[in-house]
Formats: structure tokens, sequence, C-alpha cells
């Protein structure tokens, strides 16, 4: 037993140690990036080893919330390695798709000048393949016998070792995990599940990044990404509710909350509620459910359609997140599910969902499947259950950002590119003036805005602005060439990224907004000429 | 019977059937154990992806056969690729004059491209490994391990082509021979009995053949399982209707 103790004690010092280590080399440091000159052409760079190496998100170090989901406290755990490999075991056997991406890439190049990171950063370790390669490297190690017979160096492996957690833990955190590589890649390796798989690992051994668990503790114990309790929502929305009636002069359009036995539960992201520009589409979601005259509303336990689980390869906390949809759903006895504008919270909702909770099937049989807002704006639209002012929105030539998760993701509509077709209908629906940017940045081709999967924190300031890049030269491009003026978007996060990108490339927030802000702007209120 | 070819046809025995054991053994083993048998928790199907199966297959097939994906990526690796492995797939058909009797009308008539296919595919390898020299990004990825089996088809292409020429060219009629009796089901244990089937005494055909075997049994083992892989791809082989019909987890049982 003693001696036991005293093992213990000279493994917990060397692991100390390694603690030490590991905060130093992924210590946060404040760095600025500078945002480049808008030409509207995106340049692939040269490469530049080791240029945004420097690159951190801090680190989650509060106790509760690394006890709640189950992380260690206190940094790196003593006996880190065991417990890597052991996690990464896990997930091999778990996913295939991290096992066979692993395994299968050839090292093409083809995807190497496909990740907006790259193309804004020139650092190598940016390409998606040399992103991947960081874990393939560990794989080839001790994942495979040639690895475990030769070692590192002749399977071209690596052992692990603090610098190699730091490497992951600055890289995976510089990926969005939007796909865009995937697209391009001959086998289809998804460069984000093995980001995800990343992520996950290092959070088992107690690397765990602030801005995206913190999120996650707040959406499944406290309901949403905010944090914010039952009386703050019902503050927020009557808010809105206020406004609304104030500026359309319309006393009975409503913001509904918690009301049972309403025909639509609504979930949208939290920050619909009060941040700028998503607000905007709130009143336009509220005018459209008005105008249609169907029951609808929003609840407090299903108060955050995000769902940031999504983003490691951690099914338990996306499962109990989505769960409150669900039993939100049941317990307001609602006959559909609508989801809101949120590129993450429509992956999840519409492809992982019904695995999860299988299909809400005792709502109403011709609704069986969550809907997108867009989906149902557009039925509406096409049936004529909507009265449109189009010229309402002449001021606009408008433009829309393919939100990669939904992009590059499920269907809507049932058919292989409603995802592009439906929004794009409901722009052309309620605007004149529709212009789309160059081929090669939207549909599956789309760029991320750069802060997507948990990059968003103001701590990755400098990865969202190089990130942003491509997509700022694109708009910038449609916005030389074809007079645009309005970025429509269809997530909660690209609202929040490129609302401050714009005015960081010089280009007024104005411009960018939800598509049913647009449809908010349209829509004439009262003049219903039946359905 | 000498030593020394007594010897080599030990040898060339020896590593035909090592080579083919291995490859056999190692490509069912990934296969089966590791791609099939790993469970896909989650629909991931990549857009363009078809909402029912025939469309997926229809996909699948544009990627294998005119690699697709690739295609909207970079041209330069697209075009050689493409070049490369439909060149190659087409040497290894000419092969087959080997093990089918009589030879088929198709596999004769390739024949008189043979000369110029394999010369096409020797380009377009070397190509390749320029490129892989030249570009930047692909460099900075690139690992001894994709040299290797680039230079190995590189060896057995030439090698292949060496023995078209009147000075390197083997006996015909034994490399049949040899051929034949190495199907034999009971030639394995001739070897063992130290019988081993005759292999026709040409340097080049030994070399050729010794690269063949090597490349197989490097296989199973190596980035060359992206063939298999692909089709177990869950972004390129999954239907995309998540929301009609239920993916089930099944490793999820809660
Ligand atoms: S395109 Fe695919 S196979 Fe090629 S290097 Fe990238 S991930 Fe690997
Ligand atoms: S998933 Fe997106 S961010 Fe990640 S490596 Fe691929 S292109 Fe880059
Ligand atoms: S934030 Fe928007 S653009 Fe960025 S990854 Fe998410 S969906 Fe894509």
């Amino acid at each position: 037993m003693a001696n036991d103790k005293t093992t213990d004690d000279s493994a917990q010092g060397d692991s100390n140690d390694a603690n030490t280590r590991v905060q130093e080399l992924i210590k946060y440091v404040k760095i600025k990036a500078k945002p480049v000159e808008l030409t509207g052409e995106i340049k692939i760079p040269k490469i530049k080893p080791n240029s945004f190496i420097d690159v951190k998100p801090q680190l989650l170090t509060a106790l509760e919330p690394l006890e709640r989901l189950g992380y260690p406290v206190g940094g790196l755990v003593p006996n880190w390695k065991e417990v890597f490999l052991k996690k990464m075991d896990e997930i091999l056997k778990k996913y295939r798709s991290v096992k066979l991406f692993l395994n299968i890439c050839v090292r093409c190049g083809a995807c190497t000048d496909k990740c907006h990171y790259f193309i804004g950063t020139a650092d190598p370790n940016n390409m998606p393949v040399a992103r991947a390669e960081l874990m393939r490297k560990v794989y080839r190690r001790y994942f495979t016998w040639q690895g475990k017979l030769l070692g590192s160096k002749y399977v071209n492996g690596s052992d692990l070792s603090e610098e190699l957690l730091a490497m992951w833990y600055t890289y995976f955190y510089q990926c969005s995990e939007c796909r865009r590589c995937s697209v391009f890649c001959p086998y289809g390796i998804d460069t984000a599940e093995i980001t995800m798989a990343a992520r996950e690992i290092l959070n088992s051994v107690g690397l765990v990044q602030k801005y995206v668990h913190e999120i996650i503790d707040k959406a499944q114990n406290i309901g949403n990404n905010l944090g914010m309790q039952k009386n703050a929502i019902i503050n927020a929305l009557e808010f809105v509710q206020d406004e609304l009636q104030e500026t359309t002069e319309i006393p009975d359009i409503r913001v509904p909350i918690d009301e049972e036995g309403a025909d639509v539960l609504f979930v949208t992201p939290s920050a619909d509620f009060f941040a700028s520009p998503h607000i905007e589409s709130l009143y336009g979601y509220a005018k459209v459910f008005h105008q249609a005259g169907i029951s609808w509303t929003m609840s407090t336990h299903a108060s955050e359609g995000g769902n940031f689980g999504l983003f490691i390869h951690n099914y338990g906390h996306m499962k109990k997140i989505n769960k409150r949809i669900w039993e939100a759903a049941r317990q307001l006895k609602v006959k559909r599910v609508i989801g809101g504008e949120c590129g993450h919270m429509w992956r999840v909702l519409s492809s992982y969902s019904n695995t999860m909770f299988g299909p809400f099937d005792w709502l109403d049989s011709r609704f069986p499947r969550p809907q997108h807002i867009c989906e149902f704006t557009l039925d509406l639209l096409k049936r004529g259950a909507l009265k449109i002012d189009k010229t309402a929105n002449d001021e606009f030539v408008v433009t829309m950002h393919d939100s990669c998760q939904v992009a590059r993701g499920l269907e809507m509509g049932g058919t292989k590119y409603g995802q592009f077709e439906i929004p794009r209908g409901v722009i052309r629906g309620v605007c004149n003036r529709y212009e789309d940017m160059p081929d090669n940045t939207i549909k599956e081709r789309t760029f991320c805005c750069g802060a997507g999967q948990g990059l968003l924190g103001d701590d990755m300031i400098a990865t969202r602005v190089k990130g942003a890049i491509p997509r700022m030269q694109a708009y910038s491009y449609a916005k030389r060439e074809k007079g645009v003026n309005f970025l429509a978007l269809i997530c909660a996060i690209c609202k929040a990224q490129l609302s401050k990108m714009f005015p960081t490339y010089g280009i007024p927030m104005e411009e960018v907004g939800g598509i049913h802000q647009l449809v908010g702007r349209a829509i004439v209120l009262g003049a219903k000429e039946g359905i | 019977m000498t030593g020394i070819t007594f010897i080599v046809n030990m040898y060339m025995n020896a590593i035909v059937y090592v080579g083919c054991a291995v490859f056999a053994l190692g490509f069912i083993y990934k296969v089966y154990c590791e791609y099939y048998k790993t469970p896909q928790p989650l629909k991931i199907p990549q857009t363009p992806q078809s909402t029912n199966l025939s469309g997926v297959i229809m996909r699948m097939a544009g990627d294998v056969l005119f690699f697709r994906s690739l295609s909207k990526g970079t041209t330069f690796l697209f075009i050689t690729g493409w070049i490369f492995h439909f060149t190659f797939l087409l040497m290894i058909v000419r092969h087959l004059r080997y093990f089918i009797h009589p030879v088929p009308e198709l596999i004769t008539a390739l024949g008189g491209a043979a000369m110029l296919l394999a010369g096409v595919l020797l380009v377009s390898l070397i190509l390749l490994v320029i490129r892989r020299v030249l570009d930047e990004r692909t460099a900075y990825v690139t690992s001894f391990a994709d040299y290797l089996v680039l230079l190995v088809i590189i060896g057995i292409v030439f090698t292949g082509m060496l023995m078209r020429s009147e000075v390197y060219r083997p006996d015909i009629i034994a490399v049949n021979r040899f051929v034949l009796e190495l199907f034999d089901i009971r030639a394995p244990l001739h070897m063992l009995g130290m019988h081993p089937a005759v292999a026709p005494g040409n340097v080049v055909f030994m070399c050729h053949l010794s690269l063949v075997c090597f490349l197989l049994m490097y296989f199973p083992f190596s980035k060359l399982m992206h063939s298999a892989g692909y089709f177990f791809s869950p972004t390129r082989n999954m239907v995309n209707n998540p929301r009609d019909v239920r993916h089930v987890n099944p490793w999820d049982n809660s």
C-alpha cells in the first residue's frame, strides 16, 4: 500500500510537470490579425510554416462545468497517455468515419487549397490533409501493427508528447468542421469527423476548450447557449412582442411562449432573442406565423435550437441537448416542429435527431419530421398564403451565403439540392433583385464564414479574421461586379461572425442579415386573402 | 537442376504464394473487420447526395469510374491520376492472358496497343512523381511511403516494357507454363516438397514479378486500401434521407 502511494506520488510529480509544460505550450496569448485588402479575388497563398501556430483558444478551467460535463478538472491528467489512447481506441471502434478516414487518405493534395483557414493563414498545418495527419501520425504509431512493431520513425508516426498535444489543441481548433475539403476529396474524407474526434480526445485528457464547452454545459443544464433563465427568456420574448405590436400597429401579433396545444413548436438559436441582426429574423418568423394563421409557440424548456454537442465526438452531449426539443414537443402537445435559421442546429435536427430519438411520429402524420423555416415559408409563398410586397426590399441587391452545415449536409424539401433552392426560393419570393456570388464559393463549395463549430469566441478573433477572407473576397466581388449590397444568411453563427467581419473589412454591418429579415420587411400584414 | 536454379525457383514460388496470401488475408481482414464491422453512428452523407439508393450508386460509380469528386479539385491531378488508373487497369486486364485459356478476343485485341498504353502509364506515373516534388503543398504532406508506391509501380511498368524488347524477352511458353504450374492445386505442396514450379530463367522477369509480389504484400497495410475503402466512405455511400428513414446507431441503446 505504502509502495503504491510512493509510485503514485512520483507519477503525480512527473505528470504535474507534463501539465505545466502543456499549459505553457498552449498558453493563450492575445493575437491581432489584420484584415487583407478586398480585391474580390481568392488567392491561394504560398505556404508559411508555423505562421499561425501561436493562435490558441482559451481553456475551460472552471470546476463545476467541467465536472458536470464529466471531464477532468485541473488540466492534464497524470496518466494522460493511457487515457488518450483509450479514448482514441474507443472512438476508432465507434466511428467508422474516423477509422476509415485515417486509413485511406493517399495524400494526393487535392484538398490542400480548399480550406478557408489555409487560404487565410498560409499555415500548412491548416491544409485539411496536414491537419488530419496530426491524428494519422498517432494512428500509425499506436494503432497499426507496423507502428507498434517498428516505432514511429519507420511509419511516419508520432509518439505521444506534450508538444503533440499542443499541436492538436492548436490546429483542431483552427478547423470549423465545415466539410469543404471533403467535397473535393476523391474518397470523401471528411476532416470534420477527425477534428470532432480529436477534440473529444483532448477533452478526455483534460484540455477542454472554453467557448464550446461552456456553451454545451449551459445548453444542457440551463437550456440555452446564453444561459438565460426562464424569466429572462420570457422577458426577452415579451419585449420582442411589444416591439412587433408597436412597429406593425397590429395588436394581436404575438410571440407565444410555452403555449400548450399550439400547432407548431418553433425552436431557434437563443441569439435570435436579442442579438443583432438575428432579432430581425425573429420578427420575420412571427410575422409569417401570424399571417399564415398558424398557432405556434416557443418553449422555455427547449429555448435553444443550436446544439454545440455536434462539434465534438461526444454523442451523449449532443443527445442530451437535443432531448429538450423532443421533451418540449411532447409536453406542449404540438403537431409539428419547425427550426429557425441556424446551420448546425438544422444538421442535428434533420440528420441526427431521427437517429437519436426516432421520428416525431406521434405528431401530425403529415409532418413527422422537423421542418426548416425556409421549407415552411416557401410553401406558404407558393400557395399564395402570404401577401408580399417585394418593392419593400427594392433597396437591396441580395446575395446568399450558403451555410456549410446546411449546404453540405442534408436534403431540404426532400430533394438533394433543396438546401440551395429553397432558401433562394424564399429570397426570390420576397425580393426583386437576387445575384449569386462566384460559383466556387457557393452551394456545396461554399466557404465557411470563418467562425463555425466553436470558433466564434472572442479569443479566436485572429482565426476569425483570417478565416473570413474567402467569403469576404467573394462578397466584395459580387458587390463590385453586380452591385450586391445585402448578404442573406440562415445561420446564427454566420450572422454573428459576419456582422463583425463586415465592419472589420470596411463594409457596413447593415449589409448582413437573415433571410427572414427580408421576409419580414416584405410581408404585408393584415391584408389576408385566405389560404 | 543446379543449385542456383533451384534457389531461384524456390524464391519465385515463395514470393508468389506469400504475396497472394498476404494480400488476400490482409485485404479481407481490413475490409471485413475494420471497414465493414466498424459502425457508423450517424448519417453524414454529403452534397450532392441523392435521396435514393440508385442515385447514390450512380454517384459512387461516377466517383470510381470518372473521379468526379477529384475533378472538382485539381485538374492536373484529376487527368493524370485518371489516366494512370485507367491504363493500369487495362494493363492488368491484358495480363489475364496468362490466366485464361483460351485467351478472350478482347484481351488479344489489347495486345496491339499494349506498348502504347504502357508508355502512357509510365509517363503518367512520372508526372505524378514530379507533381509530388514540385507542388509545394503536396510536397509538404508527402511521405516516403508515397514515393515508394509510385516508384515500385514505375519499376513494374518499366521491367514490363523491357521484356518486350528482343534482348530481354523471356520465353513466353516458359512463362505460361510457370503460371499454369503455380495454379495447380498441389503446387504449394510440391514447393514444400522441394519441387518448385520451374520459373523462366530471365532476370527482368524475376524483377518484374518480385515487385508485383512486393506490392501485393504491401497493399493491405498501406494507403492503397483506398481502392476498397472508398466503398465504405460514409460521406459517399449513405443515402441522403435522414428525416424519412431512421438510421439506427448500433451502439446507442438508451
Ligand atoms: S483529397 Fe482526400 S485523399 Fe487527397 S490528400 Fe486530401 S484527404 Fe487525402
Ligand atoms: S472541415 Fe473546413 S475548416 Fe476543417 S479542414 Fe476541412 S475545409 Fe478546413
Ligand atoms: S457558422 Fe455558418 S458558415 Fe460557419 S460553419 Fe457554421 S454553418 Fe458554416
